[in-house]
């Protein structure tokens, strides 16, 4: 990669950008920020799945759910650390996708969208029910870090492990088992004829995107420092798919940017709600929200099958070191987005 | 003995709506290789637009149903239905043109987000009394049991729709349909009109569907935004998986089982008083990894 130093400095104005938001940003909002990062991180959780083997899964927001109850159950009930409290969350991802992948990934991709969904009921119902685990309807406890004890610090806290997941998320696919995930997507068939285990990456890739999901609970968890069952409904986990699907599935700076839209649209529908008088604005509420969602989702997959990445390959490409190019053919930046597979 | 009467009825009356929500889910599975996850609201909103006959339009208003319209509304919601059915695979899944299983699984899956989305901006996010065509119940002879005669309205629907689908399936377009399923491109040769075969089938589905919103508000003589994905999908869907996943008979099948084992489940939890909450959706839970495990191509499947 040859770096200029126009480059450099579009790198440095992004960054610098970021770093302020936090700062800016009317203190009642800082959270709707903290939020933002979270979605990013599941986009990310989501992207390993559906960008780069093509599964999906229905019941991400229970893996989110499970990461976040984990999470605060080793904060308040067992006095651990933050940290170490974010690593049994990502375990509790592991497990959870570890069972379902490993009965499901055996018959077809199909039937592990179906196993999540029924997780995704089963977790709601029954598992953050169980009074000693989760507070049962009262919520369970998830207090801050005391150096991130503040709203504005805690965002920074999310910032960064949404930065940490990028860079894993880029090294991974860089990895000989992240190419062998890839290679699975293009062509299982083909892959399978090189010698690369279908089913076993499948569920490596699951297994990534549940630890990544955990993750994103744990920070989830501290945000209103109180995790309660309700937050993490079936429209939650159809959210976290087209958030994924609408960024461009199988790129990562598309599929962060959708997170991030997807959690800042109800605040900004909010606010257009209250300081405009004007049509579409006096009838556009938060509760409008999931159909925008669904409809941005159905125009994606129907016309813009890579998503918010496609219409940024170029900007995107010249970031990433090469050309400014804006060709249709090779838009999608990293082979794919929805409708690119068989 | 008593108990186990009560399984079966309670189970039978659930499992039956399961199998009704099934069959659509299977038909257009069949047809077009899709699992529909809209097909839930394909019965929440024809449900919702009989109500709105019963109370007379005043979508906020807090007017009774009037039971009297009850048939006419049915009626009237299963056309809603078959019409929203078509109108989804003429306006969503046809121009998807051919993606992965997936691909169109997350489509439906945005269907279905909007389409409650659009039911609590219009309805509002709460329930709304919704009647049943027939009151009261009977005691099953011999036992303390009651069976609602709901229960029966709702088996008999299922009987007759059962087999207008046999004798469907017998006839000429059924059997193009069968074609369309087999190979689409050599039914188009056979002169078979492939997508009109696809779109029956979607209507058909929103039909069944719009059925099994009307009988199981019927159920819970209750409506919300949602309803029939948030309490019948997923036994259906997994009670498709179970009965092997085109096969129709199999959908009924598997609908009656998840049915039992959920009403069982429930009864299992109450008699030794355990702490297991959400009893019926462990239950599904289970059930669908265990058929994934031990035989994924389902009780009466060709091919996982």
């Amino acid at each position: 990669m040859n770096v200029k130093p126009s480059r450099l400095l579009a790198f440095a104005a992004i960054l610098g950008l970021l770093v302020l938001i936090p700062q800016v940003v009317p203190v009642v909002y800082v959270n709707v920020i903290s939020r933002a990062a979270v979605y990013g991180i599941l986009a990310l959780s989501m992207n390993v799945l559906v960008g780069y083997t093509g599964q999906a899964s229905l019941g991400h927001a229970a893996f989110l759910g499970v990461g976040a109850f984990a999470s605060g159950y080793a904060l308040s009930e067992l006095g651990m650390p933050f940290g170490a409290a974010m690593v049994v969350a990502a375990l509790v991802g592991v497990v959870a996708a570890l069972v379902l992948g490993g009965v499901a990934l055996r018959v077809s991709g199909l039937y592990l969208a179906l196993v999540t969904i029924a997780f995704g009921l089963f977790a709601q119902e029954t598992l953050f029910n169980i009074r000693f685990l989760t507070g049962g309807g009262a919520g369970q406890i998830a207090p801050r870090p005391s150096m991130f004890s503040g709203d504005v610090a805690y965002t920074y806290l999310c910032m960064g492990v949404l930065f940490v997941v990028l860079i894993f998320d880029w090294r991974l696919l860089a990895s000989r088992p992240g190419r062998a995930i890839q290679a699975l997507r293009d062509d299982e068939r083909v892959a399978a004829s090189w010698g690369i285990d279908v089913t076993g990456h499948k569920l490596l890739a699951f297994v990534i995107s549940g630890a990544i999901a955990g993750i994103g609970g744990a920070l989830f968890a501290s945000i209103e420092q109180i995790v309660s069952k309700e937050d993490f409904g079936l429209s939650l986990s159809i959210t976290f798919l087209l958030m994924t699907v609408v960024g461009g599935a199988g790129n990562r700076w598309g599929v962060v940017q959708g997170g991030i839209l997807f959690a800042v649209l109800p605040t900004i529908l909010d606010r257009t709600h209250a300081n405009f008088h004007v049509f579409p604005f006096t009838q556009l509420t938060a509760t409008w929200e999931p159909a925008i969602g669904a409809v941005l989702l159905l125009l994606t997959l129907t016309m813009f099958p890579g998503g918010i990445a496609q219409q940024q390959a170029g900007l995107l490409s010249w970031l990433g070191g090469g050309p400014f190019k804006h060709d249709k053919a090779h838009a999608p930046a990293q082979g794919g987005g929805m409708g690119a597979r068989p | 003995m008593e108990t186990v009467i009560e399984v079966l009825v309670f189970g039978l009356q659930r499992g039956a709506i399961f199998g009704l929500v099934g069959l659509g889910l299977a038909l257009v599975y069949k047809a077009t290789r899709i699992l529909n996850f809209a097909q839930g609201e394909l019965g929440t909103v024809p449900a919702f637009v009989a109500l709105m006959v019963m109370i007379g339009f005043e979508a906020g208003g807090d007017k009774a149903a009037d039971r009297g319209l009850l048939l006419p509304a049915t009626v009237l919601a299963v056309v809603v239905g078959a019409g929203l059915g078509v109108a989804l695979y003429a306006i969503v899944i046809r121009p998807l043109g051919k993606v992965s299983p997936v691909t169109s699984l997350v489509a439906t899956a945005g269907v279905a987000l909007l389409l409650t989305t659009v039911e609590i901006n219009v309805f509002e996010a709460r329930a709304r009394r919704f009647p049943r065509p027939v009151n009261g119940g009977f005691r099953l002879v011999g036992t303390e049991v009651i069976v609602d005669w709901h229960t029966l309205v709702i088996l008999a629907v299922l009987a007759g729709v059962a087999l207008a689908l046999a004798a469907f399936f017998r006839s000429a377009p059924g059997v193009a349909l069968l074609a369309t399923a087999e190979d689409p491109f050599a039914a188009e040769l056979q002169g078979v009109p492939v997508e009109r075969m696809r779109a029956m089938a979607w209507g058909a589905a929103g039909a069944l569907g719009a059925l099994a919103g009307v009988l199981g508000a019927g159920v819970f003589e209750s409506l919300t935004p949602g309803f029939v994905t948030s309490t019948f999908m997923i036994p259906a869907f997994t009670g498709v998986v179970l009965g092997g996943i085109t096969s129709m008979p199999g959908a009924v099948i598997g609908g009656f089982a998840l049915g039992i084992v959920s009403q069982a489940a429930i009864q299992i939890v109450t008699t030794y008083n355990l702490d297991v909450p959400g009893p019926p959706q462990l239950a599904v839970l289970v059930v669908l990894l265990a058929v994934l495990l031990v035989r994924p191509k389902g009780l009466l499947g060709k091919a996982a």
